[in-house]
């Protein structure tokens, strides 16, 4: 038995709003053009499981601030992720000093409401922050954890063990504030379940994993993941190798979701400003063969990327990047906005308060088809069915467009699966294969990536798979 | 940063909990990146972490907690709260806690904080420089120097505690090159444990100078081809070859989860006799070197496999009670606020007695892979990949045509058993390792070697 009490998130504001707040007072005394003040408080859960028994479990309570100056045009940043006094203090300092630095650049203005692309979106705070978070206690979460490597044990006598299984949530609050006269901040609540299998058959193992990200675990369905993770792993016990060949490809929704990814890089503003993006000057051009929709959805009910404000205090909304096949949008922060002369998308992203906006996606997928996965499997004579792909950081290269990543699957003949595939790659590079779209399924799936990115099934046609 | 008398209260109130081991892990760290794009500095940050993570080991249990403060009420506090994580029978232990010397010096002659933030930048202009002058194809560069200096006090209920401080340097350049509608990349780093004097071994102007050939020499590349092939694997970054297929698999970790293809394999032979490698923390200097590990314990040199015969695991404190092995001084953290794992620190396969071109001129038909872009494994079956960025087609023994990037796919074991040749051209580069969400500073290194088939994922069929 563990020995945990029942350790419970108290239902609490942070004083991260107020922090900014007093911090900002001494910003606007220097003698500086214009300031921002992110803030981010977080409290973290994490339980690693493992043989019944707890291997890790951590809390965390943190917060830290970043502080953005901008002076004649340039800017510095300082962040701290101790609050005394004396640390604010010099992280000013070092901000301004940093700020005396940098080269001018006549974009480096904090955003101006006059620039938004979209008004404030109506977002109920429900909706990001799940009051039920609170009701769960440590050994809820221990207990759930139980339940889904019970789940997994017991659904497939092939299952031999488990590699990792992971409950992990959070409350996060974040607050900004700048020269300009915004100060919002907003609240929000994540839990991500997460396991990966081990099977075996004879001398052969194989791994597969699944997970669920949802505001609060109450929405988890703990035998789905259980079921879907050795799925995938039994599925491939007995994987070989085959011959190296062009073939039709139907990528499952997940690495349907890392493609997009990819493409979600390729269409920031940053890269193509900076010449390292292939759709720059392709905007009205159909760079897909078939009419499909991708979209940045900034606002989207249930999205876990969905925020009411970007990483600068810019409104979010819905911008459609892909209509029909052609490009039509990039995604835009204050800076790139500026530079290019258009309304900004919203799309300034940070990964913590360590670090100044970039841009990037939000809730970013590919819009359903309306075949069904088995409709989709009946349209291919010979084909690989691709369930999980490796190496997506060292084999594709979003800028020169190079995709050479691992891969492992399922065969497929005459519209049916025939056996297990392992140690092929699947290559191609991005034009290339955004033609070789040919269909889409109706099986939409989202999953947490930078963004939160989602796709339905993918058939291609005609992919190099190489093997032997 | 914190004092023995106060680390010993803390100590013992985490030890009241029932736990057999108790840690304090306190950090100071000032980091410094700065990015140029564009021809010009873009940013510049500065930032300050400061705080003390809280561990306490029960049986299989780690319990952890850590507060971003090392003022002495703060730490009391989150001790209470993850002490009754657990039951309490109170266990108090006497410490007196021994502080530790180092191994050796890695003392920086140049400390990054006596570094000017302007003179980083002339290092970042002068590589930028470096490479548009180099050709006028080159269409983007992107360089970024980035340091830290770090304190750190451990203290644990082992009876030691260490106090040691460390700085360290890393820049990188990425050159764009272009032509009509073809873009291609070059990567170059270079990173160390000390201080800018590691700009005397290679200056910007250099690193940024091969960033840009290797980026337009890609220019030319035709399509990779696909299937097996015999692949000769460079020198330095090619190490990640080993760090994928095998080095993840000798974390203890994986071993006691019985998620590692090498568990149960020490003393059997699992490479070609050709094969010696070694996880060394004591390279003084490098880029994965450290005087003391995140436990505390003094860095090791540790021989992984010698002569194709496995002879040790990598490990930290927990995994090595539990697998009753020495400990091999490998935990890691990424800062205060991460529990350690055992990982690698400069990973690289020993010097062989061959020579390069001896090796090159032995392939009829493979391929030379020079640079690469990083790797993935999974450790329970010991599949791995790792991506080519500079490759060249060999013929007849020579190197030819460069090949657009593609992905190598193996197995961990089968590979080590297929390494034909070591040459005596040993080399490190410096990379950066993910591990439970942590990312380390991690080195690589080999000399060229010859694997006698791997798959090449190209396009070319």
């Amino acid at each position: 038995m563990e020995k945990e009490k029942n350790k419970k998130y108290s239902d609490r504001n942070t004083d991260i709003a107020a922090i900014c707040e007093k911090i900002s007072e001494k910003v606007s005394k220097e003698k500086v053009d214009q300031w921002e003040i992110y803030g981010a408080a977080y409290s973290h859960n994490e339980i690693d499981l493992y043989k019944k028994e707890i291997e890790n479990l951590s809390f965390a309570d943190t917060r830290g601030i970043g502080i953005r100056i901008i002076k004649e045009g340039r800017t510095g940043y300082a962040y701290t992720s101790n609050l005394a006094r004396d640390a604010i203090n010099s992280c000013i300092l070092k901000a301004i000093e940093n700020s005396e630095i940098s080269d001018p650049d006549e974009n480096n203005v904090l955003p101006l409401e006059k620039e938004d692309l979209f008004l404030d979106p109506e977002i109920d705070d429900d909706e990001l922050f799940s009051r039920k978070i609170l009701d769960f206690s440590t050994h809820d979460k221990v207990t759930m954890s139980r339940e889904l490597e019970n789940a997994a044990f017991s659904s497939d006598k092939r299952v031999s063990g488990i590699n990792n299984l992971i409950y992990e949530d959070s409350i996060s609050e974040t607050a900004i504030i700048n020269s300009n006269g915004f100060s919002k901040s907003f609240k929000s609540s994540s839990s991500f379940m997460y396991i990966s299998v081990i099977s075996r058959k004879g001398s052969d193992v194989s791994t597969g994993d699944y997970f669920d990200y949802k505001r609060d675990p109450s929405f988890f369905n703990i035998s789905d993941i259980a079921f879907q993770a050795v799925k995938k792993s039994t599925s491939l016990l007995g994987a070989r190798k085959i011959k190296s060949l062009k073939t039709d490809l139907l990528m499952d929704p997940f690495v349907g979701a890392q493609f997009l990814n990819v493409i979600s890089g390729i269409v920031s503003a940053d890269a193509v400003q900076k010449g390292k993006s292939l759709f720059k000057g392709k905007i009205g051009k159909k760079i897909f063969s078939i009419d499909v929709d991708v979209i940045d959805n900034g606002i989207m009910r249930g999205g876990m990327a969905t925020q009411p404000f970007d990483a600068e205090g810019v409104p979010k909304g819905i911008t459609t990047v892909f209509e029909k096949g052609v490009l039509k949008n990039f995604l835009y922060n204050s800076y790139t906005a500026r530079k290019d002369g258009v309304k900004n998308t919203g799309n300034a992203v940070r990964s913590s308060y360590k670090s100044i906006p970039e841009t990037g996606p939000s809730n970013f997928y590919m819009e359903n088809g309306i075949k069904s996965f088995e409709d989709l499997l009946k349209k291919i004579d010979r084909g690989f069915y691709v369930i999980d792909i490796m190496g997506v950081h060292s084999g594709v290269n979003p800028v020169s467009g190079q995709i050479s990543v691992g891969a492992k699957g399922i065969w497929i003949e005459n519209g049916h699966f025939a056996f297990p595939v392992k140690e092929v790659t699947i290559a191609s590079d991005i034009f290339s294969i955004c033609k070789s779209l040919a269909e889409t399924g109706n099986d939409l799936k989202f999953m947490p990536s930078g963004g939160y990115t989602g796709s339905p099934s993918l058939l291609f046609r005609e992919i190099a798979v190489s093997g032997n | 940063m914190i004092e023995k008398k106060l680390a010993k209260k803390v100590l013992n109130l985490l030890l009241e909990s029932g736990g057999d081991y108790s840690e304090i892990y306190a950090q100071k760290r000032n980091l410094n990146h700065i990015k140029l794009e564009n021809s010009k500095i873009e940013n510049i940050t500065t930032g300050f972490e400061l705080g003390c993570g809280l561990r306490i080991i029960h049986k299989e249990s780690t319990f952890f907690a850590y507060v971003d403060s090392i003022e002495i009420e703060k730490i009391m506090d989150a001790a209470r709260v993850l002490k009754s994580a657990l039951d309490s029978s109170s266990k108090s232990k006497i410490l007196d806690l021994t502080s530790k010397k180092p191994g050796f010096e890695m003392e920086a002659k140049k400390r990054p904080s006596c570094f000017s933030q302007s003179e980083k930048s002339e290092l970042l202009f002068k590589a930028d420089s470096s490479s548009r002058n180099f050709s006028p194809e080159i269409v983007q560069v992107t360089a970024r120097i980035s340091d830290l200096e770090d304190e750190i006090f451990i203290a644990t209920s082992e009876n030691t505690s260490v106090s040691a401080s460390s700085s360290k340097v890393f820049m990188a350049v990425n050159a764009v090159a272009g032509r009509g509608n073809e873009i291609r990349t070059g990567y170059k780093s270079i990173g160390g444990t000390g201080g800018f004097e590691l700009f005397l071994k290679k200056s910007p102007e250099e690193l940024s100078f091969e960033a840009a050939r290797m980026a337009v020499a890609m220019l030319d590349a035709v399509n990779a081809p696909s299937g097996s092939y015999p692949v000769v694997i460079g020198p330095a970054f090619g190490g990640v070859i080993f760090h994928e297929a095998c080095g993840h698999g000798l974390e203890a970790d994986s071993i006691i989860k019985d998620a590692s293809v090498y568990k149960d394999k020490i003393g059997k032979k699992i490479a070609s006799t050709c094969v010696t490698a070694i996880d060394d923390a004591t390279l003084p200097y490098h880029w994965g070197s450290y005087l003391f590990d995140d436990e505390g314990y003094n860095s090791c040199r540790n021989t992984l496999i010698k002569d194709g015969v496995l002879l040790k695991y990598i490990c930290d404190y927990k995994s090595s009670k539990k697998l009753k092995i020495d400990i091999s001084g490998n935990a890691r953290r990424q800062s205060y606020k991460d529990i350690p794992l055992p990982r690698m620190s400069n990973t690289y396969i020993d010097t062989g007695k061959d020579k390069p071109e001896l090796i090159i001129n032995s392939v009829k038909n493979g391929i030379f892979a020079k640079e690469f872009s990083g790797g993935q494994v999974d450790p329970a079956t010991g599949d791995f990949v790792f991506g080519i960025s500079e490759g060249y087609f060999i013929k007849n023994g020579t190197v030819s045509d460069p090949i657009k990037g593609a992905t190598l796919i193996g197995n961990g074991p089968e590979i080590l058993n297929k390494i034909e040749a070591v040459a005596d051209d040993l080399d490190f580069a410096p990379g950066f390792c993910g591990k439970g969400g942590q990312s380390v500073s991690n080195e690589v290194g080999q000399p060229t070697l010859l694997v006698s088939s791997l798959t090449v994922g190209g396009t070319g069929i």
